[in-house]
C-alpha cells in the first residue's frame, strides 16, 4: 500500500472544493429546505403541497421526457446504422453533413424556431397548404406536448448519433460483413450485430439525454402553455413569484429521483456487463 | 445589485458635478422606456420651465425588483440618517405600499395642483395598503379583450357572456393561463371577483383566510372553461396568435397591444373590449422621498409630468399608456387621431367602471393558489 501523497491530495483539493462548494453544499441545503418546516421540524409538508398542485405535471414531466428518449434512441439508430451500412455514398455524405447542426445550436433558440415553424398558422402547415398536400381548415397547432417532444428530440439526436455513429465506426467490420456474406439484410445486420456490440453506448447517450431534456426550462415555457407543464416551469414559478424555495426544492428532489432512477438502471446495467466480462 | 449600485454611483458622481447648478435626481423602476420618457421628453420639458435645473434620470431596473431597489437605498439612508438623493421615485404598487408603511415617503399630494384630477383607486390603496397623499399615478396600464373583429361579430360584454361564447365557438378564446404572464394572472383575478362574490373585499380588504373556500364554484366552472380554450405560451403568445388567426380572442395589456398594432405585427382592424364586471390594471406612481432637500422642486417636477398637457401628449400618445389622472381631463388636450387610438375601443366611462385593481397581496396569492391546486392541477 501506497502512502497517499500530500501533492496529490493538494492537486485535486481545488476540484474537491468546487465539488463540495458549488454542488454537494447547495444540494444538501435545497434537501433539507425540502423536508423542513420554517420551524426546522422535519416533514412532508412540501412534498404534499407539490402533490397538491402540481401531480398533473410530474406525469406529464415523466411522459415527455420516456416518449422523447425512446424516440430520440429509435431515430438515432436508424441515422447511425445509415452512416455505418449503407451503400449508397452521397446519402452518407448528406446526412453525415446534416445530422450534427442542432447540437450548436440552444435549446432556447431552437425553442424560438418550434414556435413559428409548428403554430396553426405557422412554416410548417402553410407549407403543406402551399403544396396542396392540406387544407387550411384541417390545420392544428403543435405547440403543445407534441411540440416540446419535436424540441427535444431534434436537439438530442444529434448527440446520441455521435456517439453512435463513432461507437459504431469502431467496431470490428469483419462482423459486419460475415453477415451480410451469410446472406443477412442490412436491417437485420443492423439489429442482431451491430446493435449489440453498441449497446452499452447507446445506453450513455439516453441517459444523458434524459437528464438533460429533465432539466431543460426555455423549451417547455416558449413552446407550450402552462397547463400542463413540466416541473422546471413549476419550480421557476414558485420561486419568482413567491421566493417559495421550499415548495421548488421538494420539485427538485422528485426530479433527482426520476433521474436517480435512470441513472441506477444504467448502473445495475453496467455492474452485469462486468460481471460477465 | 450591481446596476443599483452604479446607478448609485451615477447618481453620486451627477450630483457633486452639478453643484453649482441645481440638479433633480429621478429614480425610475421599470423597463428603458421608463427612463427614456423622462430622459428624452419630460426632464427637458421641466428644465424648460425651470431654468438653471438639470433633471437626472436613473432606471434601477424591470419589475418589482426595480422598485425593491429604490426601497432598499431610501430604507438604508433613513437609517443612517443621511438625506436621500433621489428627488423624485417612480414605483410600482407592491413597493409604494412598504415604502409608506416604512415612513420613506412624503405626503405631497394634497399640496400638489393636480392632486385633485385623480379619481382612480389605486391612487389611495395600494394593494391594500393605504397610500392616499403619498402617491401621484404617472400611468396606468390596464388589461382588456383583444379580439378579431372579422371572426367575432359582436363581442361579449362581460366574465358571463364570454363564458357562453366560449361554450359556443370552442378554441377561439386563448389565455396564458397564469405562469406565463400577467395579462393571464389579471384574467383569472378577474374571474374570481366576477364569480367569487364579494369583490369589493378582494379589492379592500380586510383579509380572512377563509374566503378562499367561497371559490370553490367559480374555479371548477373556470376548470371548465378551460376546456374550451387555448393556453397560450406567454403575453406576447396570445397576441402572436391572435395575429396568426389561431385564437379569435384573449387577455392582452392594452398598451402592448398598441405598440404592436403600430408596428404592424397586429391585424390593423384588431379591437380591445374591457368587459364588466371588470379586469385588473396596475399603475406606476410618482413619490417623492421623505427626507430629499428639493422637495418643493420635486413636487413641482411631479405637478407638471401629471399636468393634463403632460398626460396627453407624453404618456398617451407618444408612449400608449393611460393617463394617471382621469382621463376625462383630458379630452381637448389631445388631437382626434391620439384620442381615437386611445379612447374609442374603451371609453373613458368604461375605463372608469370597470378598470380595476388587483386584490390585496394575500387575496391574490390565494388566488393563484387555488388556481394552481384546483384549476390547472
Amino acid at each position: 500500500m501506497e502512502r497517499p501523497s500530500l501533492i496529490g491530495l493538494a492537486l485535486i483539493a481545488p476540484a474537491l472544493a468546487m465539488i463540495g462548494a458549488l454542488f454537494l453544499y447547495p444540494l444538501g441545503f435545497s434537501l433539507v429546505s425540502a423536508f423542513t418546516e420554517e420551524s426546522g421540524r422535519l416533514s412532508l409538508t412540501h412534498f404534499q403541497k407539490a402533490y397538491e398542485l402540481y401531480s398533473t405535471d410530474i406525469l406529464f414531466t415523466l411522459f415527455i421526457v420516456i416518449v422523447s428518449t425512446l424516440l430520440t434512441g429509435l431515430i438515432s439508430i436508424a441515422i447511425a446504422g445509415i452512416l455505418t451500412l449503407s451503400e449508397t455514398p452521397w446519402l452518407i455524405t448528406a446526412l453525415r453533413n446534416l445530422y450534427r447542426w442542432p447540437l450548436f445550436i440552444p435549446f432556447i433558440v431552437a425553442a424560438q424556431c418550434m414556435r413559428t415553424f409548428l403554430a396553426k398558422n405557422g412554416l410548417m402547415n402553410n407549407s403543406f397548404v402551399a403544396l396542396g398536400l392540406m387544407e387550411p381548415l384541417q390545420a392544428t397547432s403543435f405547440l403543445d406536448w407534441r411540440g416540446i417532444i419535436v424540441t427535444f428530440v431534434w436537439k438530442q439526436v444529434p448527440f446520441v448519433t455521435l456517439m453512435l455513429a463513432g461507437a459504431m465506426a469502431s467496431i470490428d467490420r469483419a462482423t459486419i460483413e460475415a453477415g451480410r456474406n451469410l446472406g443477412a439484410s442490412r436491417l437485420r445486420v443492423l439489429i442482431e450485430i451491430v446493435l449489440p456490440q453498441v449497446f452499452q453506448t447507446l445506453l450513455v447517450g439516453l441517459v444523458l439525454s434524459f437528464v438533460t431534456m429533465l432539466s431543460v426550462l426555455s423549451v417547455p415555457m416558449m413552446v407550450a402553455g402552462s397547463q400542463p407543464t413540466m416541473l422546471t416551469v413549476d419550480m421557476a414559478f414558485r420561486i419568482n413569484s413567491y421566493g417559495d424555495y421550499a415548495t421548488a426544492n421538494a420539485l427538485g428532489v422528485i426530479s433527482y429521483l426520476i433521474a436517480g432512477t435512470v441513472a441506477w438502471i444504467y448502473l445495475r446495467h453496467n455492474v452485469k456487463q462486468g460481471a460477465q466480462a | 445589485m450591481r446596476k443599483g449600485l452604479v446607478a448609485a454611483g451615477l447618481a453620486a458622481l451627477l450630483m457633486t458635478n452639478a453643484a453649482s447648478a441645481q440638479t433633480l435626481n429621478v429614480a425610475t423602476a421599470g423597463d428603458q422606456n421608463m427612463v427614456d420618457y423622462i430622459k428624452d421628453y419630460l426632464g427637458p420639458l421641466f428644465e424648460k420651465s425651470h431654468p438653471g435645473v438639470k433633471v437626472v434620470a436613473v432606471g434601477t431596473g424591470p419589475g418589482d425588483g426595480g422598485s425593491q431597489k429604490i426601497f432598499e437605498k431610501l430604507d438604508a439612508q433613513k437609517k443612517a440618517g443621511a438625506a436621500s438623493d433621489f428627488d423624485v421615485v417612480v414605483i410600482h404598487q407592491k413597493a409604494a405600499g412598504e415604502m409608506v408603511k416604512s415612513q420613506l415617503l412624503r405626503k405631497y399630494r394634497d399640496a400638489l395642483p393636480t392632486g385633485k384630477l385623480v379619481t382612480r383607486e389605486t391612487a389611495d390603496n395600494a394593494l391594500g395598503t393605504e397610500v392616499t397623499g403619498y402617491v401621484m399615478p404617472m400611468f396606468h396600464s390596464q388589461t382588456a379583450l383583444a379580439y378579431n373583429p372579422d371572426l367575432v361579430k359582436t363581442a361579449p360584454g362581460s366574465y358571463a357572456e364570454l363564458r357562453d361564447w366560449v361554450k359556443n365557438n370552442r378554441k377561439q378564446f386563448g389565455y396564458n393561463g397564469i405562469k406565463g404572464g400577467m395579462s393571464g394572472v389579471a384574467f383569472v383575478t378577474g374571474w374570481v371577483s366576477a364569480f367569487g362574490g364579494d369583490a369589493a373585499k378582494l379589492e379592500k380588504g380586510p383579509y380572512d383566510a377563509a374566503t378562499k373556500a367561497k371559490w370553490e364554484k367559480a374555479l371548477a366552472d373556470l376548470k371548465e372553461f378551460n376546456q374550451n380554450v387555448v393556453i397560450t405560451p406567454g403575453n406576447a403568445g396570445t397576441l402572436d396568435m391572435l395575429n396568426r388567426g389561431e385564437i379569435a380572442m384573449g387577455p392582452v395589456w392594452v398598451d402592448m397591444f398598441y405598440t404592436w398594432k403600430a408596428e404592424g405585427k397586429l391585424p390593423p382592424n384588431t379591437r380591445l373590449k374591457l368587459i364588466s364586471p371588470g379586469m385588473p390594471g396596475q399603475p406606476m406612481y410618482y413619490a417623492v422621498p421623505a427626507t430629499t432637500k428639493q422637495d418643493k422642486l420635486a413636487a413641482e417636477f411631479v405637478a407638471l409630468a401629471t399636468s393634463p398637457e403632460v398626460q396627453a401628449e407624453g404618456i398617451v400618445k407618444r408612449f400608449n399608456w393611460y393617463p394617471g389622472i382621469d382621463a376625462k381631463n383630458l379630452e381637448g388636450k389631445l388631437d382626434k387621431a391620439a384620442w381615437n387610438q386611445l379612447f374609442a375601443d374603451i371609453t373613458p366611462d368604461s375605463l372608469a367602471a370597470n378598470g380595476k385593481p388587483f386584490p390585496i397581496a394575500p387575496y391574490f396569492n390565494d388566488i393563484l393558489e387555488s388556481y394552481e391546486k384546483k384549476v390547472a392541477n
